[in-house]
């Protein structure tokens, strides 16, 4: 349960961070720490865990984030409605939480990769979910938006490792081990 | 299979759950509140952070030679005079102006009621050009303001908390401008791009005549103003310039270097009103 407030302390924290990163030059790509401690989350607490922080992330996230538009006074409109973030996060933290029984036994590798791979997932959805909003829709894939895409997957995979060790490391700090089945290593000889 | 009906449940509830924030957030107006109460939580944050930030890129730029801040004062000082000098000459000009245009029956052009706000973050997502102010309700911002710089337009406010207020950037598609280019009687739209490059953003002028690009009465280099259509943005505030002109199915099309450095500006001023 402190683990638990800790990551969400953890996910604001990131969250405001998140806003004195820029992007990083020449590819336009975000850091996104707040998903990275999200996924985490969704890795290292059971189900009812995972639900709670990927909700509490994506009504962070929508609430800073949920456009409005319209071009005169007293025409506003919400571009994409609160929640839909959400409902990405929970489906993308039911993928890692899908992954979580390999986890608990003391694996990281698979799943730092697939962090970086629901990385990418998130901000292609975000551009689908406004291509298809605004007017006319028109699906432009050329490399500035592969670059957004893949280099915030990248930037997460690479930095995934970094984040697991640390958090892993806090969750045992406040007495929950998120890897109980991890096998002592030992020397074969 | 306790665990898993166990998990059913949970699943079911956390459905219920999202519907009811559907429903929730379907009223525009309890989406804004909740949109500006997380602001107004998050924003102390943002402060001290960008606070810390300055303090940090102000420290490591700051370590200078006394010879270049020597020359740096020495620069100043002439540039200084130098915009004395103009300034006083343009106040002379618009004494003149006014003077005219009243004598030809038009209203004496209002100056903007202008409130200056400092850049606290800037969009932490990545298909949207916004900023966050450090004013809010309290300093009487409202949705929908007009935000420039000396240099020019900026955007205008979306979501305002007490003491702080989301901009969108003119370089974001959904801030669209009604602009009129300098020397023509061409009158289109501004919008930014939906997927703009890691660099400057270029901003889009269309639903110009076809003809005015194939005869080249838009010139490359023209300056762009808002035209004060549509109610939000006053006339004449400099946007920027046409980089590039192409001819579209329907229309004509000039591509914009926007007047303003987005990445570079740290405070801005929001037109609060007009002063006669």
């Amino acid at each position: 349960m402190v683990f638990f407030a800790l990551l969400l302390v953890l996910m604001f924290l990131a969250l405001v961070v998140q806003h004195l990163i820029a992007p990083v030059p020449m590819l336009g790509a975000r850091v996104l720490l707040m998903q990275m401690v999200m996924l985490y989350g969704a890795l290292a607490l059971p189900l009812p865990g995972m639900l709670a922080v990927t909700f509490a992330g994506g009504l962070m996230w929508d609430a800073l984030h949920t456009q409005w538009a319209g071009d005169n006074v007293g025409e506003r409109q919400v571009e994409i409605a609160m929640g839909w973030s959400i409902v990405l996060y929970a489906a993308l933290g039911t993928i890692m939480n899908g992954f979580r029984p390999l986890f608990l036994r003391g694996r990281w590798e698979i799943h730092c990769l697939l962090t970086g791979i629901c990385t990418s997932a998130m901000v292609l959805a975000e551009y689908l979910m406004l291509t298809l909003r605004r007017q006319p829709i028109a699906f432009v894939f050329d490399l500035p938006v592969w670059w957004k895409i893949g280099g915030a997957g990248v930037l997460a995979t690479l930095l995934a490792p970094l984040f697991f060790f640390l958090l892993n490391y806090v969750a045992l700090l406040t007495g929950y081990d998120p890897q109980p089945e991890q096998k002592p290593r030992t020397l074969q000889r | 299979m306790i665990k898993d009906k166990l998990n059913y449940i949970i699943g079911g509830g956390f459905f219920l759950v999202l519907i009811g924030v559907f429903v929730f957030f379907s009223s525009p107006v309890r989406t804004q509140r909740v949109q500006a109460g997380f602001l107004g939580m998050i924003s102390p944050f943002l402060k001290q952070g960008s606070g810390l930030q300055k303090k940090y890129t102000g420290l490591r730029e700051g370590l200078r030679t006394l010879e270049q801040l020597d020359g740096e004062v020495k620069r100043l000082r002439v540039a200084n005079k130098e915009l004395s000098a103009t300034n006083q000459m343009l106040r002379g000009l618009e004494a003149e102006n006014n003077r005219l245009r009243n004598s030809l029956g038009y209203q004496e052009k209002a100056v903007f009621q202008l409130m200056p706000a400092r850049i606290i973050a800037r969009d932490a997502s990545t298909w949207y050009q916004k900023i966050v102010i450090d004013r809010g309700k309290a300093e009487l911002i409202e949705p929908d303001m007009p935000v420039l710089t000396p240099e020019g337009l900026v955007g205008k406010t979306t979501v305002v908390g007490e003491h702080s207020s989301q901009v969108v950037l003119i370089s974001d598609e959904n801030c669209r401008v009604s602009a009129s280019i300098e020397g023509t009687r061409e009158q289109g739209i501004v919008k930014g791009e939906r997927a703009a490059g890691a660099g400057m953003p270029a901003i889009g002028l269309g639903f110009l005549s076809k003809q005015a690009v194939k005869t080249k009465t838009v010139r490359i280099g023209a300056n762009v103003f808002t035209s004060g259509v549509g109610g939000v943005f006053p006339y004449g505030v400099m946007i920027g310039k046409v980089r590039e002109l192409k001819e579209r199915e329907l229309d004509g099309y000039a591509t914009l270097t926007p007047a303003v450095d987005f990445s570079a500006i740290e405070d801005v001023f929001v037109v609060v009103g007009e002063t006669k």
